[in-house]
């Protein structure tokens, strides 16, 4: 017998174990069944327990780091729903489901377990009323976290249309129910606040039992449109209760067709209010210039503009009776100096030395000077007398001072 | 019109259409606030009657980018 190639038990472990670990499916499922010796152990803070149903059972262990997401009290017999991954355990030689989250299942013990998880979001502020945004009254890009195949894109998108028949809308497509849906719904509303086109977002399924829903109720949901930069509404079709994402979403509507028409306002609605507007504006306008215009109107039925001849001929008038008293103030006064005149040239002929000449008077010069006074000659002086028709030349040969009146 | 969206050109608009109601303002205001009120009606006409209504997915790329990719509906 030669030697076989071989490996050993850790290889082979090893091995099986990068197959496990290289399956997608196994990474992350959600798990259903019921509890099965459950053991926790208080000094570790792990459990151990065994999952199982009518023909199947697998082991699981729960870490200490996980144990946080337990919120009720784990007991043989009991139904739960576990989120978790497979792997090896390389020294026992057995794959077991390592459990991430695990709740229970089943009507009563789901209620007790939202109850609490709801008590807990709530303490971290995640429902405050006093942090939701205003939805805007209209977008034309509108986001929308459901899966591509569900009724609720429908619904979204008939309405989407009859309203506003421009509208973009965006999908991210994510299934809505099952063990992706926690994962991928709250992948979808972060992707569209990266891409950032969306004006509102819309995360949305159709009507479903508790169960069905409660992928809507996830923390990682919940935190994902806390998170949300672009405001949120929520459209989960159901009866019984509202999720927690209806609760952390800006805007809760009960159906997705709701939640349409909360986001995308009727179009013609719109549209006629900004014709309204336009036209109470264009009415405000047309008053304000009407009014500006009668008080113009008004300005222009005044005579200086109706009648500028009118003012023109006053004007006209007072101009000529202006000339007119000009011209007889000139005259008068004309007339005084004409007067005046005559009189003063009068007096100038009286005073003529020729008229004092032929009333028989001489004028006696000396040296082309007049003689007025006896004391201006002497005697030999030669002086020539002017009378009117000629001149004689005389020698002074004497003088005598006579008075002829006062003076 | 910088950064105008159609939000707030039609709060603008409400608002022009309710200080030229109040009558408050003189012809000069009035005749400048009519025309931007003009201006952001026709904005808002076009912005509402701006079709495409497409149905779009959103798909990441590997690389990190966004990518939107037409949808039959």
């Amino acid at each position: 017998m030669t030697v076989q190639e071989y490996i050993t038990v850790s290889v082979l472990n090893a091995y099986i174990s990068s197959l496990l670990d290289q399956d997608e499916l196994l990474q992350e499922f959600w798990l259903k069944g019921e509890l099965s010796g459950y053991r926790f152990y208080k000094q570790s803070g792990h459990s151990y327990f065994s999952l199982k149903d009518k023909d199947a059972t697998i082991n699981c262990v729960m870490f200490k780091s996980r144990m946080h997401t337990v919120n009720f009290q784990p007991e043989d017999g009991m139904e739960v729903l576990l989120r978790g991954y497979v792997s090896v355990y390389a020294r026992q030689g057995k794959y077991q489901v390592y459990v991430e989250e695990m709740i229970p299942y089943g009507t009563g013990s789901l209620f007790l377990y939202l109850e609490k998880l709801k008590a807990r979001l709530a303490g971290q502020g995640y429902f405050d009323t006093n942090r939701k945004r205003e939805i805007p009254r209209i977008v034309n890009r509108i986001g929308v976290v459901t899966s591509q195949d569900g009724a609720a894109l429908q619904d979204i998108l008939r309405v989407v249309r009859q309203r506003q028949p421009g509208a973009r809308v965006i999908l991210a497509h994510s299934s809505v129910q099952g063990s992706e849906a926690p994962r991928e719904l709250a992948t979808g509303v972060r992707m569209l606040n990266e891409q950032g086109l969306a004006e509102v977002i819309i995360i949305a399924r159709g009507g479903g039992s508790l169960e069905d829903l409660m992928a809507f109720n996830s923390e990682e949901v919940v935190q994902a449109v806390y998170a949300s930069k672009i405001p949120v509404i929520s459209g989960v079709g159901h009866e019984v209760d509202v999720t927690f994402c209806d609760l952390v979403a800006d805007l809760r509507a009960a159906t997705p067709t709701q939640a349409a028409q909360f986001a995308v306002p009727d179009y013609t609605a719109v549209l006629k209010h900004r014709d309204e507007l336009t036209l109470r504006m264009n009415r405000c306008i047309q008053k304000l210039l009407a009014n500006r215009l009668e008080r113009l109107d008004r300005c222009l039925m005044k005579k200086v503009w109706t009648q500028p001849q009118g003012v023109a001929k006053r004007q006209a008038d007072r101009l000529i009776l202006c000339q007119q008293r000009l011209g007889a103030a000139m005259l008068e006064k004309t007339k005084d100096d004409r007067y005046r005149f005559t009189l003063t040239a009068q007096g100038l002929e009286n005073m003529s030395p020729l008229k004092v000449l032929t009333r028989g008077y001489a004028i006696a010069t000396m040296e082309g000077t007049v003689v007025r006074r006896i004391d201006e000659v002497s005697e030999g002086d030669r002086l020539n007398i002017e009378l009117i028709d000629g001149r004689v030349k005389v020698v002074i040969q004497g003088k005598e001072k006579v008075e002829r009146w006062k003076g | 019109m910088e950064g105008l969206n159609f939000e707030s050109a039609m709060t603008r608009l409400e608002e022009i259409v309710e200080q030229l109601e109040s009558g408050h303002l003189n012809l000069e205001s009035s005749l400048a606030a009519f025309e931007e009120g003009v201006r952001l009606s026709l904005y808002c006409q076009q912005e509402l009657e701006k079709t495409d209504g497409q149905v779009q997915r959103l798909l990441r790329k590997l690389n990190g980018e966004y990518e939107l990719e037409d949808m039959e509906t």
